[in-house]
C-alpha cells in the first residue's frame, strides 16, 4: 500500500534526481574512497619498485610500514567507502529519499570512521603500527592503532544501522511488496558487515590489554580465527556491491533486462548465509585444527563458488539475449553487438572476466594439497590484485562514470567516455601483467610480504628477478590508471557540465515470474546465518581454548 | 518429484561410507551435521508420500500432534550419547539411524509442521531450545568421557555446540517476540 503522498514523493525523487543533502553524503564517502585509491596507489608503485630491486626504501619509511598503509587504505578504506557511499545513494535513490535521521547516521559513521582512521595512521606513519594490514598476533602495535580500529569499527556499525532503518521505515509503508532489489542487495552487505565486525571486534578487545601490558600473554590462534571470520567476509561484501552493479546496472546499460529476480535474490541470501565461516580457508596450513576439519570447511569454501557459477550463467544469458535482440547472430557473433565503447558497460565487463581466472585460482587455492605449494608466496598477492584489485575495483570504476555525474548533477561527456575506455585498457593491461607475473613467481618460491633481497645472491631468489621486473612495469601502468580515474572521478564531480544523470536500474523481464515473499523474510535468513556460523566455529575454537599452548606476548619484529 | 529425487540422492550420498566415516569421526559433526541431514532427507521426500498415501497421514496424524510427538521422540533418543555409541559399534543400530531419522523423524515433521497452532509451533521451539542448553550443560559438565567412541574434547566441543545453538534460538525466538509480522507484510 503506498500513500498518495508517498506515489507523489517517489515522483519527485525521480523526476528532480538525488536530493541536495543525500548527494553531499555519497560524495564526501566517494571522495574518501578515491583519494584512498590515490595514496595506495603511490604506495603500491613504490612497493613494485622495490620488489623490482630499482627503488631502496629509506629507513624512516621502510617497506614493511608502506606495505601495511597500502593494503589499509585499499583493502579497507577505498573499498568500504565506496561501498557505503554507493549504497547509500542507491538507498536514497530506490526508496524515496534518506529519512534525516539515518542520514544523521551515516554521518556520524562518517566522523567515526575518520576519526578512527586518523588514529590508526598516525602510528603507522611513525612506524609503531608496522603490522600489516592483517595484524594479528604475536605482531603488537601500539594500543593507539587498535583504539583506531575501533572507532572505524562503531563508524560501520552506525552505517549498518542506518539502512536497516531506512529498509525497515519502507517496508512497513509499502506492506507485502518486496524490498527493490538494489535495497536488498544493501540490506545482504551490511547485515555481513555488521555479523562479520563482531569477531574482529572481538579480536581487537583481546589485543587492546595485551598491547597495553596489562595482559601477558594472548592466544594466537583464536585471534587469528576471529580475524579471517571478519577478512573473509569483507571480501565477499566487496563481491557482493560489485555483483550488484553486474546484475542490476550493466543490463540497463547495454539495454536489456535484469536476470530472474527470484535467483538473484537467493544468490545474495546464500552469500549471506554460507559466508562467515569460509574464513577458515585461510588457515589450511595453520594448526591446531584437525585435518578432517579443514576438509569439511573446504566444501563450505566451495558453496561459495555455487552462487558464483550462478553468476557466470546469468550474465552471459542477460548479455546473449540482448545482444541477440539488436541483430548478434551465432554462437560467439553476438558478442560483437555488446556497447564495448561505453566505458559504464567496458569497465564491470573487464571485471568480469577477470573473476574467471580469479575464480579458478581460488578454487585451487582451497584445495589443501594445492595450497601448501603457494602458501604466503607472490602467487596470493597476484591473487587477490586479480579479484579485488581488478574484479571489484574496476566494477567501482565502471559505477562512478555515472554514479558522480548523478549526484553532482552533471554529464559523462564522450571525451571522458573516451579517457574511460583507455583507464580500463591501461588498468586492465597493468593489472593483468603484474598479477600473472606475481602468480608465476609466487609458484617458483617467492614469499609476499617481503623487501626485496637476493638471499645472498642464491640462485633461486635471483632467478626470480625477471618476473619480479613486470611488478615495476605493471605498477607503472596502474599508476597512470589512478591518475586517469581520480582525475575523472574529480572532474565530474566538480567540473563537467551540469545536466541530468540517469540511476540505470534494469527492470524485469515483462514475462517474469513472481518471486516468493518468503526471500524478504530476513530473521529467518539471520538465524540460519547465526547456525551456520556456530556450527562453523565451535570445533576450531574449542579445541584452541581447551588444549591452548601457552600464550604468546607481544612481539615488535620490525 | 523433484524433492523425492534430492532426498533419496542425499540419503544415499550420506550412506556412502566415506562421507559416513568422515562425519561420523568427528562427534559434533555425527550429532549436528549428519544425523539434521538425516531429517532433511526425510523432509525432502515426504512431500511425494503425502501425494502417494493421503488418507495415512489424513487418519493418523490429523491435527499434527501424533506427528510432531514421534519427531520429538525420535530427536531426543538421538541426543543421547549411548545411542550414538551404539550406532558406531553395532550394525543394526546404525541402519536404526538411518531408517528413523529420514522416515520417523524428518517425515512426520513435514506433515505436522503446517498443522501445528502457532503455540503449538512455539512449545516445540521452546522445548528444543531447552533441551538444547540441557544437553549442553551435560555435555559440558560432566567430568567423564560419556562415549567410549569420543574423547573429552570432542564432548566439549559438542557442548558448546548445543549452546551456542541454543543462544541462536533464544535470539529467533525474542525476534519473533519483538518484531509483529503484520506491520511489514
Ligand atoms: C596501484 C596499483 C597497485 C600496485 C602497483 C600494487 C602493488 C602491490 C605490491 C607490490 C604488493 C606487495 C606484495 C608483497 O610484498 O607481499 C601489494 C600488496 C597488496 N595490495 Fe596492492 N597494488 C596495487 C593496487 C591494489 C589495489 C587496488 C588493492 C585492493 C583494492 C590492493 C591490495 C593489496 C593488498 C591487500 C596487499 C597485501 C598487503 C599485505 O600483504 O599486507 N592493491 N600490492
Ligand atoms: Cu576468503
Amino acid at each position: 500500500m503506498s500513500t498518495p503522498l508517498q506515489a507523489l514523493k517517489k515522483k519527485t525523487n525521480e523526476a528532480l534526481g538525488i536530493r541536495p543533502e543525500d548527494a553531499v553524503l555519497s560524495k564526501s564517502y566517494l571522495l574518501v574512497a578515491f583519494a584512498a585509491l590515490l595514496i595506495g596507489g603511490i604506495l603500491g608503485l613504490l612497493q613494485g619498485l622495490n620488489r623490482a630491486g630499482l627503488l631502496d626504501l629509506p629507513h624512516w619509511f621502510n617497506y614493511y610500514q608502506v606495505l601495511t598503509a597500502h593494503g589499509l587504505l585499499l583493502v579497507l578504506v577505498l573499498t568500504a567507502f565506496f561501498t557505503i557511499g554507493y549504497f547509500y545513494a542507491a538507498l536514497s535513490h530506490t526508496l524515496g529519499g534518506l529519512l534525516p535521521k539515518v542520514r544523521k547516521l551515516a554521518w556520524v559513521g562518517f566522523g567515526l570512521k575518520m576519526a578512527g582512521f586518523v588514529l590508526a595512521v598516525i602510528p603507522i606513519l611513525m612506524n609503531k603500527a608496522t603490522v600489516l594490514y592483517t595484524f594479528y598476533p604475536p605482531m603488537a602495535a601500539s594500543p593507539v592503532f587498535y583504539f583506531g580500529l575501533v572507532f572505524i569499527v562503531l563508524g560501520v556499525w552506525m552505517c549498518a544501522f542506518g539502512c536497516f532503518i531506512q529498509v525497515a521505515n519502507w517496508r512497513k509503508q509499502n506492506k507485502g511488496k518486496h524490498v527493490p532489489i538494489l535495497a536488498y542487495f544493501a540490506t545482504g552487505v551490511f547485515v555481513l558487515l555488521f555479523f562479520g565486525s563482531i569477531p574482529v571486534t572481538i579480536e581487537v578487545f583481546m589485543i587492546i590489554p595485551w598491547s597495553l601490558g596489562w595482559v601477558e600473554t594472548i592466544n594466537v590462534m583464536v585471534a587469528r580465527t576471529l580475524f579471517w571470520a571478519f577478512g573473509h567476509t569483507l571480501v565477499n561484501i566487496w563481491y557482493l556491491t560489485a555483483v550488484s552493479a553486474w546484475y542490476v546496472v550493466v543490463p540497463k546499460v547495454i539495454g536489456g533486462r535484469r536476470f530472474s529476480d527470484t535467483l538473484t535474490r537467493v544468490v545474495i541470501f546464500l552469500l549471506v548465509i554460507m559466508n562467515i565461516p569460509g574464513g577458515f580457508h585461510h588457515q589450511i596450513i595453520d594448526p591446531g585444527i584437525a585435518e578432517s576439519v579443514k576438509f569439511l570447511h573446504v566444501f563450505m569454501s566451495l558453496a561459495i563458488g555455487l552462487p558464483s557459477l550462478m553468476t557466470a550463467y546469468a550474465m552471459f544469458s542477460v548479455f546473449e539475449k540482448t545482444a541477440k535482440k539488436k541483430g548478434g547472430k551465432g554462437v560467439f557473433g553476438w558478442f560483437k553487438k555488446l556497447p564495448w565503447g561505453d566505458v559504464r558497460f567496458l569497465a564491470p565487463m573487464m571485471a568480469m572476466i577477470a573473476f574467471i581466472p580469479g575464480g579458478a585460482g581460488g578454487i585451487v587455492q582451497s584445495t589443501n594439497q594445492l595450497n601448501q605449494v603457494v602458501h604466503n608466496t607472490m602467487w596470493i598477492v597476484g591473487h587477490f590484485h586479480l579479484t579485488v584489485g581488478m574484479s571489484v575495483v574496476l566494477t567501482f570504476f565502471g559505477i562512478s562514470y555515472w554514479l558522480v555525474p548523478y549526484l553532482s548533477k552533471r554529464v559523462l561527456t564522450p571525451k571522458l567516455n573516451k579517457l574511460g575506455v583507455i583507464q580500463t585498457i591501461i588498468w586492465s593491461a597493468g593489472m593483468g601483467l603484474m598479477a600473472i607475473a606475481m602468480h608465476w613467481v609466487g609458484l617458483l618460491g617467492s614469499p609476499r610480504r617481503t623487501s626485496y633481497t637476493t638471499y645472498f645472491d642464491n640462485a633461486t631468489a635471483l632467478g626470480w628477478d625477471p618476473y619480479l621486473l613486470f611488478l615495476a612495469v605493471g605498477g607503472t601502468l596502474l599508476m597512470i590508471g589512478v591518475i586517469l580515474q581520480v582525475y575523472a572521478v574529480v572532474h565530474l564531480m566538480f567540473f563537467a557540465p551540469k545536466g541530468e544523470t540517469e540511476f540505470p536500474i534494469a527492470e524485469e523481464e515483462e514475462d517474469a515470474a513472481k518471486t516468493p515473499y518468503w526471500t524478504e523474510r530476513w530473521g529467518r535468513i539471520i538465524f540460519v546465518m547465526l547456525l551456520v556460523i556456530a556450527m562453523g566455529y565451535v570445533i576450531p575454537m574449542v579445541e584452541f581454548i581447551v588444549n591452548a599452548p601457552p600464550g604468546s606476548p607481544p612481539f615488535k619484529t620490525w | 518429484m523433484n524433492q523425492l529425487i534430492i532426498g533419496a540422492l542425499l540419503l544415499l550420498v550420506l550412506a556412502l561410507p566415506p562421507v559416513r566415516h568422515l562425519l561420523e569421526s568427528i562427534m559434533i559433526v555425527h550429532m549436528h551435521m549428519q544425523m539434521p541431514l538425516l531429517v532433511v532427507a526425510g523432509f525432502l521426500t515426504a512431500k511425494y508420500m503425502q501425494e502417494k498415501l493421503p488418507g495415512f497421514f489424513k487418519k493418523w496424524n490429523r491435527n499434527g500432534l501424533p506427528g510432531i510427538l514421534l519427531f520429538v521422540i525420535i530427536m531426543v533418543y538421538w541426543t543421547l550419547p549411548r545411542t550414538m555409541d551404539e550406532a558406531l559399534t553395532v550394525p543394526a543400530v546404525e541402519i536404526f539411524k538411518y531408517v528413523s531419522l529420514p522416515f520417523l523423524a524428518g517425515v512426520p515433521l513435514r506433515d505436522s509442521w503446517k498443522k501445528l497452532s502457532v503455540s503449538g509451533k512455539n512449545t516445540v521451539f521452546t522445548g528444543f531450545t531447552m533441551l538444547f542448553f540441557g544437553m549442553g550443560w551435560l555435555y559440558i559438565k560432566s567430568p567423564e568421557q560419556l562415549c567410549n567412541n569420543y574423547l573429552l574434547v570432542e564432548q566439549l566441543t559438542l557442548g558448546w555446540g548445543f549452546v551456542t545453538m541454543a543462544v541462536c534460538m533464544v535470539v529467533y525466538l525474542v525476534y519473533k517476540a519483538l518484531v509483529d509480522p503484520s506491520e511489514y507484510e
